[in-house]
């Protein structure tokens, strides 16, 4: 596998990033800022006293009642609870599609809290990859076509796009089906390609919404297995929202949320390596 | 994102609900259509007329008459005749591209047994070369007098035995312009006078052999501008004139009011030669104002253009109605688009598709409808056309003469595509307007 370059400059950053191969060795970043050794940990996502209200009437409704928490990078986080927690709209707030009422979020040194809506847009293409639980491929693009599509929003020429697809459409194990359209395929076939998709922009961050939701057992502990594996090998952050706690125990960290607060921060070595591969 | 992938999508959109993108299809193309006919109607209408009056004569001329030419003396400042001088002053207006006076001799023509009276006209050099010419050839600037004949000319002669013509026997006179010798008196008082029974003492007047130089194109019963006219060029005449007459006036020349004639030549009427059509009205105004009779076509044509773009607004706005209701389809259409596809704008949009990229995707799907309707009706359109002038003869029916009723000219073509996809985006604009707004959250929403 080649160097991938890109120098999409979106969100205004100069951050330049170079991958090499499938590589755990990452060269980064902002001049001066020495990557030091092994395991230290870079703040990838911080959140500060974040607030959501809705009003409902005369009543106002908190759906996030002051959250503060700091994600790493390369680390696999877990939002658990249960519904009407408030996991979903935390998760919707850190990828831009809502506005926090009052709070700070920071991610990637970028305050995205006031940004406006064609910012956000761009601080997505550029930063955000996004797994959805109902898949959301397009009907009308074979999977091959649906994983270049995010790329093809950074107005990437379609050969250099596709070749990126197939890389990652082999890498989630779907070389057989790269030219099925995507609803011939299965759940856990259009599960791929959606993890695939959020893989093929080289995000920093990934954003999950219940993954395995419509999955049986046996294609979630594959799916999620599969997620695992990948962000780890490419250093990347993922995001789970999940109201399952066995799911949930799969992650470095799970951070459950009960009635829009943070209820506890549970941290789950997983030293048995062998069983994730 | 890239122009070729943005069109990529919109038409793959479309083409995922063909029969309602055909659906809407339909209605631009009745409604280019239906502006388009209309509108060449319109233009064939008014084109038709331009021709039918070019057919009685050049629009770009003003003709001058001499109005006081034969009441001298009736007042006391000098009549307004038209001289050379006075020729040389219409050469000097604006937009002037030439003056050719014109002289009426009254002659008669023999050829062996047939004859007839006419008139010779003398024009300039650039008046006869305007003249289309069946056979022969203009003659050339300073060759001897030579007289070039209306097609239609012929059928004046007269056997002078039986006294039977064309009008009698139907039989064109054994005349053969271009071959034989044609002779002119031009002396008629001589020759009436010597007619007289012989008594009176004239001597018939001479006979003069002048070679034709050409007849005007058409056939004897084509009529023109030309077909019942005999033309020479003026200088020549004016010298032929001299030497027969002499001292004696010249018959039709007027006189002073000592009843002398003038020592120059007083010509019937002109032409002036406008550079063109737009400014025949102002020169035929300067012409007036400098207090002589002058006729144009422009003036009927003027007339009749206002009556015709008052039908081709009419026409085009019946048109536009259905253009209208075509639009109104179209952003139908492209509202149901977007409320079927709500999700997937919401997907899109989290997965960092711009916000311009998203309207522009809706907008060229809608122009893209305009585009396709517009190619179709404008297809459509050539065909009507074509069988409205081929199969119903229209032409004939409303105007009285051939031609074309309804024309699409290129630019009435380009147009209408133009416009076509103009009022697709148009009628796609709000919509789109309102995709783009759609919230990305609708993508997380599961159903």
């Amino acid at each position: 596998m080649g160097v991938v370059r890109y120098s999409h400059d979106e969100t205004g950053s100069t951050a330049v990033r170079y991958r090499e191969g499938t590589g755990l060795s990452e060269r980064k970043e902002e001049q001066g800022a020495v990557c030091s050794p092994l395991k230290e940990r870079v703040p990838i996502i911080q959140v500060k006293n974040l607030y959501k209200i809705y009003k409902v009437g005369e009543t106002k409704v908190y759906a996030l009642g002051g959250v503060d928490f700091t994600m790493y990078r390369g680390e696999f986080c877990a939002i658990v609870g249960p519904s009407g927690s408030g996991k979903s709209t935390l998760l919707n707030m850190l990828a831009g599609l809502e506005k926090p009422s009052r709070g700070e979020i920071v991610i990637d040194k970028i305050h995205i809290e006031k940004m406006k809506e064609n910012e956000l847009v761009a601080f997505r293409r550029a930063r955000v990859g996004f797994i959805f639980q109902s898949y959301n491929l397009l009907k009308t693009l074979n999977a091959v076509e649906n994983v270049a599509l995010p790329l093809s929003f950074r107005g990437m020429p379609r050969r250099k796009r596709n070749e990126i697809a197939r890389k990652y459409l082999k890498l989630v194990g779907l070389e057989k089906q790269m030219n099925h359209m995507a609803n011939a395929m299965s759940g856990g076939q259009q599960q791929r390609v959606g993890i695939a998709r959020a893989l093929a922009v080289n995000p920093r961050i990934i954003f999950a919404d219940e993954p395995t939701g419509n999955l049986d057992s046996k294609t979630t502990m594959e799916i999620l297995k599969l997620m695992r594996r990948i962000v780890r090998e490419q250093n990347q952050t993922l995001v789970m929202v999940t109201h399952d706690n066995h799911l949930a125990s799969y992650a470095d960290r799970q951070f459950h949320i009960v009635d829009g607060k943070i209820f506890k921060i549970e941290e789950c070595r997983h030293d048995e390596e062998e069983e994730i591969k | 994102m890239r122009f070729l992938d943005l069109l990529t999508m919109s038409v793959n959109n479309l083409r995922r609900r063909k029969l309602r993108t055909a659906l809407t299809v339909l209605g631009v193309i009745i409604g280019v259509a239906s502006v388009v006919i209309m509108v060449s109607l319109g233009i064939g209408l008014n084109q038709l007329m331009l021709e039918m009056y070019s057919s009685y004569g050049d629009m770009t001329t003003v003709t001058i008459y001499s109005g006081s030419r034969f009441d001298s003396g009736s007042s006391d400042s000098d009549p307004m005749y038209l001289t050379d001088d006075v020729v040389e002053q219409f050469k000097r207006l604006d937009h002037v591209r030439g003056v050719s006076p014109m002289l009426s001799v009254y002659v008669m023509l023999k050829q062996g047994l047939y004859e007839t009276t006419t008139e010779i006209t003398g024009v300039s050099q650039e008046y006869l070369e305007n003249i289309p010419l069946g056979q022969g050839e203009i003659p050339q600037r300073g060759d001897p007098m030579k007289l070039i004949y209306g097609n239609c000319v012929i059928q004046w002669f007269r056997n002078s035995k039986t006294g039977d013509g064309y009008w009698d026997t139907q039989e064109l006179p054994a005349v053969d312009f271009m071959n034989k010798p044609m002779f002119v008196i031009f002396d008629m008082d001589a020759y009436y006078q010597s007619q007289g029974g012989g008594e009176s003492g004239v001597k018939p007047p001479k006979k003069y052999m002048i070679e034709a130089a050409g007849v005007v194109e058409g056939s004897v019963d084509d009529y023109n501008n030309y077909a019942y006219s005999v033309y020479t060029e003026i200088e020549g005449l004016k010298a032929q004139l001299k030497q027969i007459f002499k001292k004696r006036p010249i018959p039709n020349q007027p006189t002073n009011k000592k009843g002398k004639p003038y020592p120059y030549f007083i010509y019937n009427s002109a032409v002036v030669f406008v550079d063109d059509m737009e400014n025949v009205t102002e020169v035929q105004k300067a012409i007036t104002d400098m207090g002589y009779q002058a006729n144009s076509q422009m003036e009927w044509i003027e007339q009749s253009q206002q009556t015709y773009d008052m039908i081709q607004l009419v026409l085009g706005g019946i048109g536009a109605i259905s253009l209208f209701v075509a639009a109104i389809g179209i952003a139908n259409t492209m509202m149901m688009s977007i409320y079927e596809r709500t999700k997937e704008i919401g997907v899109i949009k989290v997965l960092g598709c711009d916000m311009a990229n998203i309207r522009n995707m809706f907008l060229m799907e809608s122009g893209f409808i305009g585009f396709m309707g517009g190619v179709i009706g404008l297809a459509i359109s050539f065909a009507v056309s074509y069988a409205m002038n081929n199969f119903l003869g229209l032409g004939q029916a409303m105007m009285g003469i051939e031609g074309d009723i309804s024309r699409i000219p290129l630019w009435l073509a380009g147009s209408a595509v133009v416009f076509a996809i103009f009022v697709g985006m148009a009628a796609g604009f709000f919509p789109s307007l309102r995709a783009m707004k759609l919230s990305p959250l609708a993508a997380i929403r599961n159903e």
